[in-house]
């Protein structure tokens, strides 16, 4: 025992001496930290977008605007109260499960709607200015001020030589320069480029469509009809979305009030809505509700799947090589005068077991390390998750079929190993064993999607797959039968293997020359070693 | 001291159809240093790696160090295989040290005594590079280090010359001698005699998988004839009479500096043949000598007497 410990334990330390270590280490938290960054830094990120608007017709030149300057408050409202979230003297009260979900819920209906109670509210007592004075007693006496969002769309003055009341043709063919790049604006002295242009023709109410004239609009061909909308930028579809929006809106008020509709009747009927609860009947009476948590509990087993191959892909690595550096450099001789073929085989698994786990650890910890760092709206949420996640006995199921996958594999690959004399060889001798690995994560997400269905319940039975199939259907409550019999049938699997890999390392590491044939490795495996 | 370190039974290592090591029996004592002498392919790996139960004999016992396998007293017992190598990515005291706590050393004393004995045979200042950076020859060093760190009773050493420059060839055979002082007992094959010559008390010659040999260098040497070459102008082929005088021939004349006009006699006379006795024969029958050689077999002669022929059979075999 004591010389399988210091065997591991040089295995153990030898690894975390590796370069691919720290790669693996520190890469998931890195590509973690970039994707959230990324994506919560991408909308300020983004360059203010100059255009230019003109409204032959106008009528709707004031909706447009009023539509995108109402698109800028409400980032900054957004922005508000990220900010006050994140400098509240107390964070308790925060983002809580279902409140902020049914919240959230009617915002977004709100925001379908273009009718932000929230938003007229905020502007109506007077925007920002306020918002800031009444907070003030809130915030953490250390908290930084807040700096407004840069406008993301900014209506450019018109060039000189434009003719606005020209023909539509004349206009964008005057214009194409700057929208192609060719040519730049001058706003205040700078040169920027043009990102769009609104053209709102001057008969453009004849295009309107009305389900009575749908027929005729779809009968009827050519040239661009309603509004014109020219960019070279196909991506960025706020600003034309923006612009559709409200200009329906202006219309549809104008129709409101051509058919004597009070329009804010129609406002209140839009505004009414029922709630669809979400429940889950394995929950106790009274907690039925399906929360934001639940459903991440719904796949964060898919997660720990992930994290099961991604920590066994790693592990195989060292296996591996290990395995044949001892080999390919004799030391293996060395070893086997002052320890037993077992002894080193169990300190391996157990070194290279503990550099797995360090790995994991490093992610979580990693992990719990940035959500204090980036204590947000989103992670405030994450933490809760997270909560959920220790409260239920995913945790330890993870364990479990973590340290059996882990046992399982790495008795077969280390007896590959022993086999060997290069890592060519090694990695024909693994190809069917990887492409077996595949399976699991390639049926992932279907067995998620079903995860007491047949593929489910044969993948379970399979003891190769049994931890990343019974790990993904960890939170829908398998049939006992399922849980007991795959448990019992991946262990004793595992034990299996574990004892018939030990007689192939024994023989195996000895060997000089080429990896053996299948009638030889049975051979193997049936002779009892030739050591004790 | 009475007991044997080692002693092997009847041993024998069959890989098929082909006999490695043929019913040998073997007994080493306490303290001593032991060669083991064979041509290649003559099963000396095979024997020493049975000893230390790498490989278990078809036939026959080993005892070592009263166990009945190396393994159940490998704390007691250093190796050193005849293919060397250690962890590339390794600091060289920490792979001395290492090995030294697989053998049972404390931690600490196991790093200690590392640094003590690559600062006493010269290794000093690459405690703290990493084996990567060595030669060849100096990992084998640091190999042999790590072999002995623990202080074994009994250390084996598989063909640990090789490779060697002269002056750690002289080394080597230092921290030989000073193993055997510490009262150690130390096997080691070889293939130069001259180190089997100076160090060992008692060899083992095998060929083939038999033991053709087993005892000491002067007993060894005893097994083939001395040789006298004389030089002279006379035909002495009497001296064949004088009493353990096996055999007289004269030697063909070869570029061998002798002096011009002389003939040269290589005689074989027997162990305990007194030199002055043929000195005096010359003197009484008015024989001049020009040269008068009395050379002892060296273990070269030996070795090739024993098994030269079929050594190069074997290789062509
Ligand atoms: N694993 C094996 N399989 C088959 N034959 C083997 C094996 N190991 C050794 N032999 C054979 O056994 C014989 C003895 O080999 P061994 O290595 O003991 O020789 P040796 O005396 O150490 O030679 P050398 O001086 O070249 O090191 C050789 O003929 C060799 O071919
Ligand atoms: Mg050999």
């Amino acid at each position: 025992m004591r010389v399988t410990l210091l065997i591991a334990s040089r295995e153990y330390l030898e690894n975390v001496k590796t370069k691919g270590f720290w790669i693996g280490v520190l890469l998931v938290p890195i590509v973690f930290f970039i994707i959230f960054h990324v994506s919560s830094r991408l909308a300020t990120a983004t360059p203010t977008r100059y255009y230019l608007l003109i409204d032959q017709s106008g009528q709707y030149a004031e909706s447009v605007d009023i539509a995108i300057r109402r698109e800028h408050q409400r980032r900054v409202m957004q922005d508000f109260m990220r900010y006050l979230q994140e400098n509240r003297t107390d964070l308790s009260g925060t983002a809580l499960s279902r409140e902020p979900a049914t919240q959230l819920d009617q915002l977004i209906d709100d925001f379908g709607n273009d009718e932000v109670a929230t938003l007229d509210e905020w502007l109506s007592n007077g925007g920002l200015d306020f918002a800031l004075q009444m907070s003030r007693a809130y915030l953490r006496p250390d908290a930084p001020a807040f700096t407004e969002p840069r406008p993301q769309f900014i209506a450019a003055p018109l060039p000189a030589e434009l003719d606005v009341s020209a023909p539509a043709q004349t206009i964008v063919d005057t214009l194409r320069p700057y929208l192609n790049g060719e040519r730049r604006l001058q706003v205040n002295g700078e040169a920027v480029s043009l990102f769009a242009l609104i053209l709102i023709p001057g008969q453009v109410d004849a295009d309107i469509v009305r389900p009575a004239t749908l027929q005729r609009v779809i009968v009827d061909g050519g040239g661009p009809r309603g509004v014109q909308y020219w960019a070279s930028n196909l991506t960025d579809t706020r600003l034309p979305n923006a612009i559709q929006t409200s200009i329906n809106n202006a219309i549809r008020q104008q129709e409101y009030t051509s058919r004597g509709i009070d329009i804010t009747q129609v406002r209140d009927v839009q505004r009414t809505r029922l709630p669809l609860s979400r429940l889950d009947p394995g929950k106790a009476a009274g907690s039925e509700e399906v929360s934001l948590a639940d459903t991440f509990r719904q796949w964060a087993p898919m997660g720990f799947v992930y994290l099961i191959f991604i920590s066994l892909m790693q592990s195989v690595q060292y296996l591996l090589s290990n395995t044949i550096e001892e080999k390919s450099n004799r030391i293996i001789e060395v070893l086997l005068a002052s320890v037993t073929p077992g002894e080193l085989m169990m300190g391996k698994l157990l070194g290279i077991g503990a550099t797995g786990i360090t790995t994991i650890l490093a992610w979580i910890v990693s992990f719990f390390a940035f959500l204090q760092l980036y204590q947000t709206v989103e992670t405030v949420m994450m933490v809760q998750v997270l909560d959920v996640l220790l409260s239920s006995d995913l945790i330890p199921r993870f364990v479990f079929y973590y340290l059996c996958c882990y046992a399982l594999y790495a008795g077969i690959f280390l007896a590959i190993g022993s086999l060997c004399n290069t890592l060519k060889e090694a990695q024909s001798l693994m190809m069917p064993l990887m492409m077996v690995l595949v399976i699991p994560i390639l049926t992932m997400s279907f067995i998620a999607q079903d995860p007491n269905g047949t593929l489910a319940r044969v993948m379970s039975w399979i003891p190769l797959f049994t931890p990343f199939t019974m790990m993904n259907r960890a939170a829908a409550q398998p049939p006992m039968f399922d849980v007991v019999g795959t448990t019992l049938l991946l262990v004793f699997t595992t034990i299996a293997v574990l004892w018939l890999s030990g007689r192939v390392f024994r023989q195996g590491i000895l060997r000089t020359g080429q990896p053996p044939r299948i009638i030889e490795l049975w051979r193997m495996m049936r002779r009892r070693s030739s050591r004790s | 001291m009475s007991d044997p370190v080692l002693s092997l039974t009847n041993v024998s290592k069959r890989y098929g159809d082909f006999t490695a090591v043929n019913a040998i029996n073997l007994s080493i004592p306490r303290g001593s240093v032991y060669g083991f002498l064979g041509p290649n392919g003559a099963g000396k790996t095979t024997t020493i790696r049975m000893i230390l139960d790498i490989i278990r004999p078809d036939e026959g016992e080993i005892q070592v160090l009263g166990a009945s396998s190396a393994m159940h007293v490998r704390e007691r017992i250093g190796y050193l295989p005849e293919e060397k190598g250690l962890y590339k990515k390794m600091k060289v005291w920490a792979i001395i040290a290492y090995f030294a706590t697989l053998k049972g050393m404390h931690r600490r004393e196991a790093k200690t005594r590392a640094y003590e004995l690559l600062e006493k045979y010269g290794l000093k200042d690459f405690a703290n590079s990493s084996v990567e950076s060595l030669s060849k020859g100096m990992g084998q060093k640091v190999q042999v280090l790590s072999s002995i760190a623990h202080n074994p009773e009994l250390v084996i050493l598989d063909e640990p010359f090789s490779g060697l420059d002269p002056v750690n060839q002289e080394v080597l055979e230092q921290l030989i001698r000073d193993l055997k002082e510490n009262g150690q007992t130390v096997i080691f094959s070889t293939h130069i005699m001259q180190h089997a010559e100076r160090l060992c008390e008692r060899l083992l010659l095998i060929t083939q998988g038999r033991k053709v040999f087993d005892g000491t260098v002067d007993e060894a040497r005893a097994i083939i004839p001395r040789r006298v070459i004389l030089e002279c102008t006379n035909d002495i082929s009497t001296l064949a009479q004088i009493e353990g005088v096996l055999s007289v021939q004269e030697l063909p004349i070869g570029n061998d500096g002798r002096l011009h006009g002389t003939r040269q006699w290589e005689l074989y006379v027997k162990e305990q043949t007194d030199p002055q006795q043929i000195l005096q024969y010359c003197f009484q029958n008015r024989i001049n000598l020009s040269r008068f050689d009395f050379t002892q077999a060296s273990l070269h002669d030996v070795f090739m007497h024993l098994v030269g022929p079929e050594a190069r059979e074997h290789n062509f075999r």
